[in-house]
């Protein structure tokens, strides 16, 4: 192989190695954008309605106090309001199902909260149920706090998935960092290297040639110089031989 | 000693594995994992490194001796080196320590692990950790040596740096004939364990990764319980025949399988490694019979896969050896100590050498009762020359000084006696498992960084059979 090729080969390792290091960053590094909005779209999107929900169950639950007490305007503007509120976010929930076992999640709150608005939608002002704090926590009470539990448990299940996707983060900005390092580090062996052989077959074989002509001009030492490789230094080496050769024996006819 | 000749050599041990690299990402990415970027860039990366130097440097056609240890020992030490870079990259639990002793661990064969949950490694990652048992286990360089053109005076001395000493000795082809041989029987007996498995029950992929563990005497399961993840008789009985094989050495199985079955038996050495495997399994068996296993058959069943998977190096495991009595572990210890035959991929003392010591103190005891008698220590009906009896003798001694030193420095980093003991001893023989914190069912996850690094150099010194790396180290000192 010629010095041209050998040295061009070098650089081009060197460049071939940081470009792939480069691309494979990129590559990570896109993917772990992919997972922020992953992260904002699929899980947070379902955690901030589980959090509407539940505020809305609450005031649900405070229209209900306010029936109870005989407030039946304020008590159904309260209820219609948490409804609509509650509704808006079950629905959002609904169509952001993105981890495994959310749609049965969905599924149970949806069923609970069936069961819970029936228990208000029902009257209440000007019936025994009226002041009766008995039906409530035997009843209503309890409705309210399963439907609250099916909530918490969508909840959960979201923040479980975002840590999880919290630590593949990590490890992903971990994969789109060492190919970097590997790079600086396998570039820094490769430049040692490649300076070595370019000292012991480039640099070396020409201090040689120049030492056997300066022995030639100096001390009239026939130059005999034996190259390793097959490549431009030994067709020098070659050529210098022969011109040698050839002067010596033109200086000898003369 | 020229230094480029050497890099040129490894050069090629480098090629060798980025080709391993390469395959590993391909699986990787056909199955979509998170591994294929680590594999990919480290097989790129060692693709690169590996091809300057073949470039760049004009081939020779001899090398010198030191050269060629210089090579062997390079070669293993690179490959370890860029063994660990998948780990490395690919992030938790792997850190420097633990990618080191997880690819050095893979090479030499060892099998221990730092990892706890195994099952949570990507498929492509899980496939280069069973390969490196692959490449390990019959060694590097002879596999390179297979498989590139190198001339016959090159490869016979990287060749002898590489093998077993013994092996050498009991060898009689020429060098090209040996490394036919040897690709020829580890590829035949891995494929064929493969097909075993699968028709066992297990997924292609187990089958796969348990048969380059097997057949390497390597250890590394991609499964949590290792063996006993599959709780099938039939499974752990064709991994025993395996071990069995994969313990004798491969020049009697090819003969074997080319002339005849019987030149296996005739061995004396095979017949000793066959009947220690036996005696043992049942002195194991019933040892655990009524204590820990209430019928005979379960201990049978238990006792002989663990005896013949310490006693042939590879380390698999089916019960938790860890809580099994005393003498059980102390037979268990033995035979980690001794492992297999010489000319196989297993490792330890060997029997070859348990056998020499043997017929030694047997002409010892003959010389001292008749004193002028001239007793020559035969193997096989072969003279044994004496230069090769003494260094025998002294690799047993060194072998077990770095055994007694190694514990003792894990024992002052505050490992306790039993895990240091029986760790070192499954380091140096690269079995795998030891016992206590390191058993057949526990890590070396919970090692100091440092106790860590103490076991990837006994792993090392035990897979080049000590003098090897030794001599690499201080070559100076030594001249």
């Amino acid at each position: 192989m010629k010095i041209r090729t050998k040295i061009m080969l070098g650089f081009l390792i060197l460049a071939l190695m940081l470009a792939v290091a480069g691309a494979f960053s990129i590559y990570e590094l896109r993917a772990v954008g992919s997972s922020v909005q992953a992260l904002l779209d699929d899980n947070y999107r379902s955690i901030t309605a589980a959090k509407s929900m539940t505020e809305a169950l609450e005031r649900e639950d405070s229209g209900m106090l306010l029936l109870l007490s005989g407030k039946w305007k304020e008590g159904r503007e309260t209820l219609r309001t948490a409804d609509k509120k509650f509704i808006e976010a079950l629905e959002t929930a609904a169509n952001n199902l993105t981890i495994k076992g959310e749609k049965a999640c969905v599924e149970k709150i949806s069923k609970a909260y069936k069961e819970y608005s029936m228990l208000w939608d029902q009257p209440i002002v000007n019936t025994p149920r009226e002041g009766n704090l008995g039906w409530y926590f035997k009843d209503a009470h309890q409705s309210f706090k399963n439907v609250k539990a099916a909530v918490q448990e969508l909840m959960a299940l979201n923040d479980q998935a975002m840590y999880e996707t919290a630590s593949d983060l990590k490890n992903r900005a971990h994969r789109a960092v060492m190919p970097g390092v590997i790079a600086i580090l396998s570039a820094l062996v490769f430049t040692i290297l490649f300076n070595y052989f370019v000292n012991i077959y480039i640099v070396n074989p020409i201090l040689l040639l120049i030492k056997s002509i300066d022995n030639f001009l100096n001390k009239g030492e026939p130059i005999s110089v034996k190259m390793d490789s097959d490549d431009e230094l030994a067709d020098l080496a070659a050529s210098v031989t022969s011109l040698t050769a050839m002067v010596k024996t033109s200086e000898d006819k003369s | 000693m020229r230094p480029q000749l050497i890099i040129r050599n490894i050069g090629f041990v480098l090629l060798f594995n980025a080709v391993f690299l390469f395959f590993s990402a391909a699986v990787s990415a056909v199955n979509g994992d998170s591994a294929l970027v680590p594999l990919l860039y480290s097989a790129v990366v060692t693709a690169l490194i590996g091809a300057f130097p073949v470039v760049f440097v004009p081939s020779v056609e001899n090398i010198h001796n030191d050269e060629g240890l210089a090579i062997v020992v390079g070669g293993w030490l690179l490959s370890s080196l860029i063994g660990a870079l998948p780990y490395i990259m690919w992030g938790d639990p792997f850190t420097l320590t633990n990618a080191w002793f997880e690819s050095v661990s893979g090479f030499t064969t060892t099998g221990s692990s730092i990892l706890t949950d195994i099952e949570a490694l990507p498929l492509g990652l899980l496939l280069w950790r069973s390969t490196t048992h692959w490449i390990g286990g019959i060694g590097i360089i002879v596999f390179m040596l297979a498989v590139t053109p190198t001339s016959g005076q090159v490869a016979m001395i990287l060749y002898k740096n590489e093998i077993s000493s013994l092996a050498v000795e009991n060898f009689r082809y020429r060098t090209r004939k040996i490394f036919q041989i040897l690709l020829i029987v580890y590829v035949g007996l891995t494929a064929l364990e493969t097909i075993c498995l699968i028709f066992a029950g297990m997924g292609v992929f187990d089958a796969i990764t348990h048969a380059f563990a097997t057949i390497a005497t390597g250890g590394f399961s991609p499964r949590n319980s290792s063996i006993a993840y599959f709780n099938s008789p039939l499974i752990e009985g064709i991994i025993i025949v395996f071990m069995i094989l994969s313990g004798i050495h491969f020049a009697l199985i090819f003969l074997g399988i080319t002339e005849n079955i019987k030149k296996i038996w005739k061995s004396v050495i095979v017949r000793y490694y066959l009947a220690a495997l036996a005696i043992g399994s049942i002195l194991v068996s019933i040892n655990i019979w009524g204590g820990m296993y209430e019928n005979f058959r379960e201990a049978l069943r238990y006792g002989v896969f663990q005896v013949v998977s310490l006693g042939t190096s590879t380390g698999f495991a089916t019960a938790d050896t860890s809580i099994w009595p005393g003498f059980s572990k102390l037979i268990l210890i033995f035979f980690s100590l001794q492992c297999a035959c010489a000319g196989s991929t297993s490792g330890g003392i060997k029997i070859d050498r348990v056998l020499v010591l043997w017929k030694r103190i047997i002409s010892h005891f003959s010389k001292l009762k008749h004193p002028k008698a001239v007793v020559a220590i035969k193997l096989d009906r072969t003279v044994i020359d004496a230069s090769v009896v003494e260094a025998g003798l002294l690799y047993i001694v060194i072998y077990l000084c770095v055994v007694f030193i190694s514990s003792l420095i894990l024992a002052f980093m505050g490992v306790d006696i039993m895990s240091a003991f029986s760790g070192s001893v499954a380091a140096m023989g690269n079995v795998g498992p030891g016992f206590g914190a390191v058993g057949s069912f526990s890590n070396f996850g919970m090692l100091p960084a440092t106790g860590k690094w103490v076991l990837s150099i006994v792993m090392l010194l035990g897979r080049l059979e000590i003098f090897g790396l030794l001599l690499f180290l201080f070559n100076r000192l030594i001249r």
